[in-house]
């Protein structure tokens, strides 16, 4: 059993303390990926519900920079410890209580700031699940939590009406979080005990904020609101936290008594801020929110750059130990690791795309995925693109630009990849794009059909069908199994068979023309046409006209027969195996799952089901349903089915009882599909298995693999997980680049000329030496010893190469 | 690297349009195509003749009415005009060395003219019907051959004035001949009796043929191939090769013309005279304005070219550098090739002197890093072997209206691209706008000046099929929306009636297709059912 496509921007990611690594939180795990390569190299398993936060213990000393702790709390109300090095938990404390946020601002003090108190304590956001006589309903919590102790202290900082997002100051000075229109801001006291008294302040705003940062060293604090104003408080606090000193000077921008010296306010972003950040130096503010263009502010001047055209809302904004690395975390399920000075993305981290909701003009036209035999998913994304995803590695293949236009994410939707098909071996794929008239204007439906230049999966164009079906938009496209041959159904009754010409046969003509044309063009009764499916030989061809299903030959385009009449119109279709049976699901009031014997044009059983997606194994004579469970046994709160809301059917075709089943959670929007897994052969079952794995896909794109008929040994499998240790090859910047790294200096292993670390400086410094900005160098009264160090210490070394 | 993950900028792209299959040119089409067209109109009545010049530079003359004009190669104008003729001018033919021309006209005369002084030098007197072609044999400067409708064929001793041999064998008008280019005796007559008759002045009796070839039509133009032993014939709707050598077998009949071809010629394809890759065609006009291009060897049709109206003359310079082509209506369409100017200048030195390259190029020196020009070398230096390549990122390049399109200046955008004369970009930058849903919002805020511009673009485009279905919408829509400001405006009203008028042409061509549809529907049924 394999799990996968889950969301890498649920929370925010963390950098390890020398930043080759980044946690990120997927589901109930955190996965770690190398930021070299932008392949997973592990993940920490051990949380039962949703990761919300990962705290990396930081380096207090320089040597101490290999150390790989991390904190991480989630919804199951646990706290865990793990050495992600390894990985392994090492401790795991029970809160009993959901925490949506957790900060622990000790870690952040720098020892020379305070003695470390022997106690560590984290603040935490959580779900109140006690708590329900109040008319109004205060469920969000922020509380204060002794993690050496594992109890929780005795006071509530604030009760709110939604568990709220906490954000810690850079140097653990202070914490707040946002609350409606107000900006709530504690300072962590200077000696930590359970019961100590925190100060807290409020800043006010006209409007909603929506995010906010600490400055890393001054007292300033910068939010976000919903309308795309980013205010900036200096000198917060200080009547309430410092020494009282003046109180008759005039506060320029702040509102009403507030506690701040100035506000100020910009205004850029045309949409509401997601995302506000400090530079570690604390020169520069960086902005991004809906409309997907990272600003940099200079904090002094206010002077702007950017990184336009990310394409997407952008989340959460990372800067690493490293200052020339740093993340960005985007709405469509990808990461983007930033070169920093400059704002080049180095890599991507992409994951599955997430739904994305098109308007209810749409609605009718989209249909879900598109799977080939070889357990490769093609997913329709907002931004016009289709991601070929593998379901085996949970990993991005390619994404292939179905349309060339420039997408922003703020806009209206008004063109949709509404269609995509692969063929059974997955070398061709048809995209359908709609675009939606403005005032009966301007309406368009494309078809396109992509071929595969090799196994890379790597689609390439190769013909574009301008209205296929004149203005009706396409309702089905299917792909002829064997034979380059599509079918393409629609709502004004007709449906045409595509084939492809591939220009063998054609001799004289100075440029062979491949592409697709219209071979056949059929009808049945002036009924439109729904859905579409070929045999698993491919010499039947099932067409969906309304409540009847019409067989075809594909080759001669002839009608052989019709098979009676379903109680609505028919959504989908499907052969079943090599059988003589073809199962329909129809929608309508009386949604109905219906199985048909095609020898006798009868049919064989029929239920009363609302069936979200079909699908049949090709070898034997099995399906699968995913039906959608009636909203009465959802309310009834049966005690199978908490929380669930769909059901996946197992049926053998000769007989009605189904085989097995499964019930699931966000059904709606699902999709299903048999895949054949020969890589994962032996890791299950070394016996010779007949029958697929069953893929199943959710509404929020996360998915399933299993075997559907021993499902008794559902082992998880944890998704293999690729290493590639060639491509980790260490890259140094600055100071490292010319002479290596520092050792730790060990004066007596010195005074043995034969030290075990062999530095030699990197082949090529030249490269990455400039790479930076001065200040991402270290500074140079630190930079001469070392240096002077590094002199010593190369000698030996070169002779003891020599 | 780097670049490989960011988002790139489309520019706006055209609607791609479908290839057709026989889009791509053959290199012969090319070259038929190349012969720039120059129109001479207005001439009096239709051109019965045309005929070049056997010596350079080729000069021309046409027959046309009661006159015989001559044109320049160069300039493709007239020259001079000979009007010395009492009826119309049916043939005329220079004689080998350029120097002298024969005219033929439907009183039976045939006259000699000095080409330079344009003055009648000989009076052949005979023929007792109109002549209907007149031909100098190849390489003889003494004899002269004419045909007419009294169905004999005459040869002539023009110094003398009279008549050598009185060819009797056709039953019919004698329309057409053409000697042969080997031998100065023989030569073929066609007629309307359906009949190509071969003909030898060394054959005494002077009513039998050598040979007889039966076209099957009524024969308008008869040709020797440049071989001496092929020969083609045009009568009907087809042109017929037949095989002189072989005695007189049909080799091949070509049928691509729907109605009567009027006359043919020899066309060369090649680069000079002389090149081995010269190759042969033979040209035909018909009165269906089809101009044909057939490979003999090949036996195909390799070019086709259609004109406005009936044709009834065609001729080739023999330095195959124009092409001249007459009407029934008076227009002459002389075509010219641009030969480089350079080929022209070998191929005239080569035969002056006999020689090939009598002076060696001086080579240009590599550049070396040592030289001053080195430095300043340009862009457009080709890299050689050893130079490592630095691959910079290609520049997407955008339109104005892109540029204003990334900056959401919608309005600008529109009106870039409509002052861009390209209707497909407008169409592009509007489908764009109606994605973005800024179109009526475009439209309401376009100023007079700008709403007259995107009139006048709709007048133009809005029936092309293509973007009718857009461009109709966007008609109608700012209609509604601009009404009052067309109310305001003369000139505007203008530009509407304008859209007006083009929308009434394309509902008649409608209507009339539908009739046909409707006259042609019951015809395939009743196909089909067979």
């Amino acid at each position: 059993m394999i799990r996968g496509g889950r969301s890498y921007v649920s929370t925010s990611p963390a950098f390890s303390n020398d930043a080759k690594r980044l946690l990120v939180c997927t589901g109930s795990t955190v996965s770690i990926f190398s930021t070299l390569t932008g392949l997973q190299v592990a993940s920490l398993d051990g949380h039962t519900a949703l990761v919300t936060s990962v705290i990396v213990v930081p380096a207090s000393s320089p040597g101490s920079r290999i150390l790989c702790y991390c904190w991480t709390s989630s919804l199951d109300g646990t706290i865990c410890y793990w050495d992600f090095s390894v990985p392994e938990m090492i401790k795991k404390i029970d809160v009993h209580l959901p925490i949506f946020s957790m900060v622990i601002p000790t870690l952040l003090k720098t020892p020379a700031d305070s003695e470390r108190s022997s106690d560590l304590y984290a603040y935490i956001s959580a779900q109140n699940i006690n708590k329900s006589e109040r008319p109004k309903p205060l469920i969000g919590q922020l509380r204060k939590f002794n993690l050496t102790k594992s109890f929780i202290g005795g006071i509530t900082l604030k009760e709110t009406q939604r568990p709220e997002i906490i954000t810690v100051c850079p140097s653990g000075r202070f914490f707040g979080i946002l609350s409606k229109n107000k900006l709530i801001i504690w300072k962590v006291p200077d000696k930590e005990s359970d019961q100590a008294i925190l100060k807290k302040i409020v800043l006010h705003h006209t409007k909603k904020f929506s995010v906010l940062a600490f400055h890393p060293s001054q007292r300033l604090v910068a939010a976000g609101d919903v309308t795309g104003r980013i205010l900036i408080w200096r000198g917060f606090g200080n009547r309430t936290f410092g020494k009282p000193m003046k109180y008759d000077e005039d506060n320029p921008g702040v509102r009403g008594d507030d506690d701040a010296e100035s506000c100020s306010t910009w205004h850029w972003h045309p949409t509401d801020i997601n995302v506000i950040a400090f530079s570690s130096d604390g020169a520069y503010l960086y902005s991004g929110g809906t409309e997907g263009v990272l600003v940099v502010w200079q904090l002094d001047t206010g002077k702007k750059k950017f990184l336009p055209r990310i394409g997407s809302p952008l989340l959460y904004f990372v800067d690493s130990p490293d200052p020339t690395l740093a993340s960005i975390s985007c709405a469509d399920n990808r990461i983007l690791l930033l070169k920093m000075p400059y704002l080049g993305i180095m890599k991507s981290i992409s994951g599955i795309k997430l739904p994305f909701y098109a308007p209810e003009a749409f609605k009718v036209m989209c249909a879900g995925y598109a799977f080939d035999r070889a357990g490769v998913v093609a997913l329709r994304t907002e931004d016009f693109h289709v991601q070929i995803y593998s379901l085996l590695d949970d990993r991005e293949i390619s994404e292939v630009v179905v349309c060339e236009r420039n997408h922003q994410p703020a806009d209206e939707i008004t063109v949709v990849v509404t269609l995509v098909t692969l063929s059974q071996d997955g070398s061709v794929m048809s995209t359908v794009e709609v675009r939606l008239p403005e005032e009966d204007i301007g309406g368009l439906t494309c078809l396109k059909f992509w071929t595969s230049t090799s196994q890379n999966n790597q689609f390439e164009l190769s013909t574009v069908i301008y209205e296929p079906h004149r203005d009706s938009h396409v309702s089905s496209v299917a792909f002829r199994p064997n034979r380059p041959m599509a079918v393409t159904t629609s709502e004004i009754c007709d449906f045409k068979l595509w084939v492809c010409n591939d220009g063998t046969h054609r001799k004289n003509e100075l440029k062979p023309s491949s592409g697709w044309v219209c071979y056949a063009v059929g009808s049945y009764k002036r009924r439109p046409l729904t859905a579409a499916a070929f045999s698993g030989d491919g010499s039947v061809l099932a067409v969906a006209a309304d409540t009847a299903i019409t067989l075809w030959d594909p080759d001669r385009n002839e009608l052989v027969g019709v098979l009676g009449n379903t109680l609505g119109p028919i959504k989908a279709l499907s052969f079943i195996g090599q059988s003589e049976y073809i199962v329909a699901a129809s929608g309508g009031p009386k949604s109905q799952l219906s199985v048909w014997n095609m020898s006798q044009f009868t049919i064989s059983w029929s239920y009363m089901l609302q069936v979200e997606a079909v699908a049949s194994d090709q070898n034997s004579s099995t399906f699968a349903v995913l039906a959608l469970l009636p909203k009465s046994v959802i309310q009834s709160k049966e005690t199978t089915f908490v929380g669930r809301d769909g059901i996946i059917l197992l049926f053998d075709v000769k007989q009605p009882q189904p085989v097995a089943s499964w019930s699931v959670t966000k059904a709606e929007g699902g999709g299903l599909a048999f895949v054949e897994a020969n890589q994962l052969e032996d890791d299950i079952s070394p016996g010779t298995r007949k029958h697929g794995l069953l893929a199943f896909i959710n509404g929020q794109h996360e998915y399933v693999l299993f075997d559907p008929f021993n499902d008794q040994e559902l082992v998880e499998h944890s998704v293999l997980v690729r290493k590639s240790p060639a491509a980790e090859e260490t890259v140094y910047a600055g100071y490292a680049s010319l002479y290596g790294e520092l050792p730790e200096f060990d004066w007596k292993k010195n005074q043995k000329a034969a030290s075990e670390v062999v530095i030699m400086p990197s082949e090529r410094p030249w490269e990455t030496i400039f790479s930076g900005s001065s200040h991402t160098l270290p500074p140079l009264t630190k930079l001469c010893g070392a240096f002077l160090e590094a002199l010593l210490q190369k000698r030996p070394a070169a002779v003891e190469k020599s | 690297m780097e670049e490989t993950f960011v988002s790139k900028t489309f520019p706006l792209k055209p609607k791609l349009k479908p290839t057709s299959k026989t889009s791509s040119k053959t290199p012969e089409s090319r070259y038929w195509s190349s012969f720039k067209t120059h129109e001479t109109p207005n001439l009096i009545s239709s051109v019965p003749s045309i005929t070049f010049s056997g010596v350079a530079p080729h000069p021309f003359a046409a027959a046309y009415s009661a006159s015989l004009s001559l044109f320049s190669p160069q300039t493709l104008e007239r020259t001079h005009t000979i009007n010395s003729f009492r009826d119309v001018v049916s043939s005329a033919s220079f004689r080998c060395d350029g120097s002298l021309i024969a005219a033929s006209d439907l009183s039976g005369l045939i006259q000699v003219f000095d080409v330079k002084t344009r003055t009648p030098l000989r009076k052949l007197r005979s023929h007792t019907r109109p002549v209907r072609f007149v031909k100098y044999p190849f390489l003889d400067k003494l004899h002269l051959l004419s045909g007419g409708d009294d169905g004999i064929v005459k040869y002539w001793d023009v110094a003398g004035e009279n008549v050598i041999l009185d060819l009797k064998g056709h039953k019919d008008y004698v329309r057409c001949g053409d000697c042969s280019p080997v031998s100065s005796d023989s030569f073929v007559t066609g007629s309307y009796d359906h009949a190509v008759k071969l003909w030898d002045v060394r054959v005494g009796d002077g009513n039998r043929a050598v040979m007889e070839l039966n076209h099957g039509n009524p024969i308008e133009d008869v040709l020797f191939l440049p071989s001496g032993g092929l020969v083609a014939s045009a009568g009907g709707n087809s042109v017929k090769v037949w095989d002189l050598i072989g005695g007189g077998k049909l080799l091949y009949s070509m049928e691509s013309h729907n109605k009567t071809v009027t006359s043919i010629c020899i066309g060369r394809i090649g680069k000079e005279i002389g090149d081995e890759w010269m190759q042969y065609r033979i040209l035909s006009v018909g009165l269906d304005g089809y101009m044909k291009v057939f490979d003999y060897a090949n036996l195909k049709v390799t070019h086709s070219m259609r004109y406005p109206a009936p044709l009834l003359s065609v001729a080739f310079s023999p330095d195959s550098k124009v092409r001249v082509i007459g009407t029934s209506n008076g227009i002459i369409y002389a075509g010219k090739r641009k030969v480089k100017e350079g080929a022209e200048e070998s191929s005239a030195v080569g035969g002056f002197l006999g020689l090939g390259s009598f002076s060696e190029q001086p080579k240009s020196r590599a550049l070396r890093p040592s030289f001053y020009r080195y430095f300043h070398r340009g862009q457009s230096v080709k890299p050689s072997k050893g130079d490592f390549l630095v691959m910079q990122a290609k520049k997407v390049k955008l339109a104005e209206h892109d540029k204003f399109l990334k900056k959401f200046r919608h309005r600008e955008a529109l009106v870039s691209a409509l002052g861009k004369n390209n209707p497909e970009n407008v169409v592009a930058v509007v489908e764009e706008l109606v994605a973005r849903r800024k179109l009526l919002k475009c439209i309401s805020n376009l100023d007079l000046e700008e709403l007259g511009q995107l009139l006048m673009f709709l007048h133009k485009y809005c029936t092309v099929p293509r973007h009718s279905a857009l461009l109709m919408g966007l008609v109608k829509k700012v209609i509604d929306m601009r009404a009052e400001d067309i109310r305001n405006s003369d000139k505007l009203k203008g530009l509407i009636r304008n859209v007006k008028s083009t929308v009434q042409e394309e509902i008649l061509i409608q209507q009339g297709l539908q009739e046909i549809q409707g006259i042609i529907s019951p015809l395939l049924k009743m196909a089909g059912r067979r």
